[in-house]
């Protein structure tokens, strides 16, 4: 993942090299041009003063034979040959790369050349004017070096820059996006945008808040839906619960009556149940069980041992507690009490008769075990209503009830399948360890 | 004994009336906030049955006014909101116990029982049925003069039958008396037979006559 405000520098970068790249070459062939055409032209204005002063002078032949040497011992830019036939009388220009004793670097220097023809004394004479010429390979170095430099300054510019626009006008961005990663919608809580002097900022702000008070909106909705609904349940509920009650009572009932009136049992009581927990799960989500206190885990494994013995022993299910540390929290009863009795509830319910449970208890880890035949959907597992066996008495809800308790206490909760093993190990972390108290 | 049944869902009332009225049990009902706090003020009861949430005000409400008044009744809230902080306040308030709704009718008879009971302990601290003699006072139970040693969850079950006598008590009733709210956990509440086995056992053992009947298919029955 790349930050916001690295990506346009990266941009920029490359695109500044690429510009600066593609200038080398180019201000070589620009600088080479008005450097060769600056030469030219003053070898054309040499040549012209030296024409001009050699035909008004008028001097002999032994004259110009010796200006010719002296001019070559002295000044070799300028060269006067004799020649023995009538040239073309056409100027040429030239460039050459000759040997320079001087040119410390390489030994050898570029010259531009102009070379043109005179008639004196009616001799033919052959004028050359040459001037050093700054080598192409010297100046594209040195273009490029520089180039590099600026291309170096670019960079640390745009650096700078960006950091002193990130912090001032992406402020408020960075900001709104802390404000949202703290938001939680189950919290609740309002969101407080930062102002911005930024139109796009203010309109993101603005559509933003208006999309999470809507969201707000809708999420109370659905929490006050399902508890009223469950509320408004509890009645009939009860009332058809009563008249079971009574209906027993009645004299002379057939079996077949009798036996009709104990089938509606059963699903009475996973209505009544899941009425229940549906409240419990609105009561969670609603934070209406903020009391806290501290608690010893051991504790109410020691409770719940007592009040699931029945239902271990109809099983034949042998219970394990190994016990290497209590933990002590800070929560509320009524939550820990739920998420230990859901979790050994469901131990029990989903093992099958013969088999065992083992209840650990180690460092800051709580751990129920029970046998089982194959892996549970762990993605769906903690969902709502995601029955994950075909067993009639769940109401679908205690893991999400456990998944949520969890969730606010910032406790953890994992499920694997180990060794034929379904294991559900509940992490307490900042928890004080007490000592066995075996 | 009179019995004053707050409650605004009629139907819900109607029933608890059925079912207690062959126990002796004298009940008015009060529908609402105003009828209740009349009906407190100016007459004497030997149990309340009080839903906390009513037309015209809350049942808390009504317990500060009991309080106020210095009234000795026993109370017990019935309520649809099993909320453990309600809980917590009333019986902070001086209510006696707290029942949540949904419940079974055996279980609210059961509790009035043993709250009356415990209200008028000096005359009902002891109870006979034939050679059968329960002493509530001391939690024993005796045949002839001769103690019968019950575990506690039998003994829970021999109050529950005479709590409710010539009732037929569900198997899902008498598991939620062992197991409280967490009975509706499990689908199988087979360990309420070997309980009420082995009770009738030892009764029959120590030679008590079988009062506990075995209705096919439904529950049990305490004849006396």
């Amino acid at each position: 993942m790349t930050k916001l405000l690295h990506k346009p520098l990266k941009a920029f970068a490359i695109y500044s090299l690429v510009i600066l790249l593609v200038s080398i070459p180019v201000y070589f062939l620009v600088i080479d041009y008005i450097w060769i055409s600056e030469l030219d032209e003053n070898n054309w204005l040499t040549l012209q003063h030296t024409r001009e002063n050699l035909q008004n002078k008028s001097y002999s032949e032994e004259e110009l034979k010796e200006i010719s040497s002296i001019w070559g011992d002295l000044h070799p830019g300028v060269s006067l040959t004799k020649l023995n036939e009538k040239p073309s009388f056409q100027d040429s220009v030239f460039e050459a790369v000759r040997p320079n004793v001087f040119d410390v670097d390489d030994g050898e220097d570029r010259f531009r050349g102009l070379i043109s023809y005179i008639e004196l004394n009616g001799n033919y004479y052959r004028i050359s004017v040459e001037t050093n010429v700054e080598e192409s390979d010297e100046t594209v170095f040195a273009i490029a070096v520089v180039t590099f430099l600026f291309f170096i300054v670019l960079v640390g510019g745009f650096m700078v820059l960006n950091r002193a626009i990130a912090s001032k006008t992406w402020k408020p961005f960075y900001l709104t996006l802390e404000r949202l990663k703290d938001f939680n919608l189950s919290k609740d809580q309002s969101i407080n945008l930062p102002e911005s002097d930024i139109l796009e900022f203010q309109e993101m702000n603005h559509s933003l808040r208006s999309l999470l008070n809507n969201n707000v909106d809708v999420y109370r909705l659905q929490k006050s839906f399902t508890e009223n609904a469950s509320h408004e349940l509890q009645t009939p509920i009860a009332l058809l619960k009563s008249k079971m009650d009574l209906l027993f009572q009645e004299k002379g009932l057939s079996p077949e009556t009798l036996s009709l009136l104990e089938d509606i049992q059963a699903p009475l009581s996973r209505l009544s149940r899941i009425n229940k927990n549906l409240l419990v799960l609105a009561k969670v989500e609603n934070f209406q069980l903020s009391e806290k206190e501290e608690l010893d885990v051991y504790g109410f494994i020691q409770t719940s041992q007592i009040l699931f013995e029945d239902y271990l022993k109809e099983k034949n299910i042998l219970l394990e507690v190994k016990v290497e540390n209590s933990i002590e929290i800070v929560s509320n009863s009524f939550l820990l009490e739920t998420l230990i009795y859901n979790l050994f509830s469901n131990a029990i319910r989903h093992s099958p008769k013969d088999s065992s449970i083992q209840i650990v208890l180690k460092k800051d880890l709580l751990s129920f075990s029970n046998s089982g035949e194959k892996e549970l959907d762990s993605q769906h597992l903690f969902e709502r209503f995601s029955t994950s066996s075909a067993e009639k008495i769940s109401s679908g809800l205690g893991l999400s009830i456990v998944k949520e308790i969890v969730k606010q206490n910032n406790w953890e909760i994992h499920y694997k399948f180990l060794k034929s093993f379904h294991v559900f190990e509940l992490r307490f972390p900042n928890s004080k360890f007490l000592p066995n108290p075996s | 004994m009179k019995i004053l049944l707050i409650e605004d869902e009629e139907s819900l009332a109607k029933d608890v009336i059925q079912y207690l009225s062959e126990k002796q049990y004298l009940c008015e009902i009060a529908k609402d906030f105003d009828s209740a706090s009349e009906k407190i003020l100016n007459y004497e009861y030997d149990c309340i049955l009080l839903d906390l949430m009513l037309p015209g005000g809350s049942g808390l409400d009504l317990l500060q006014l009991l309080k106020n008044e210095g009234k000795q009744e026993g109370v017990i809230i019935i309520s649809a909101k099993n909320s453990l902080e309600d809980k917590v306040k009333g019986l902070n308030l001086g209510a006696d116990d707290y029942l949540a709704k949904p419940f079974h009718q055996a279980e609210l008879a059961a509790r009035i029982e043993s709250l009356i009971r415990r209200s008028h302990f000096d005359s009902q601290n002891v109870k006979t049925f034939e050679n059968l003699k329960i002493d509530f006072l001391a939690k024993k139970v005796q045949v002839d003069e001769i103690e019968v040693v019950l575990t506690k969850k039998e003994y829970d079950l021999l109050l529950f039958f005479i709590g409710n006598r010539n009732r037929v008590l569900s198997k899902s009733a008498l598991a939620e008396h062992l197991s409280g709210d967490f009975a509706d956990m499990f689908d199988s509440h087979d360990f309420v037979y070997a309980h009420v086995k082995n009770l009738k056992r030892k009764l029959k053992d120590a030679g008590c006559s079988e009062m506990i009947k075995t209705i096919y298919g439904t529950g049990y029955k305490w004849e006396a």
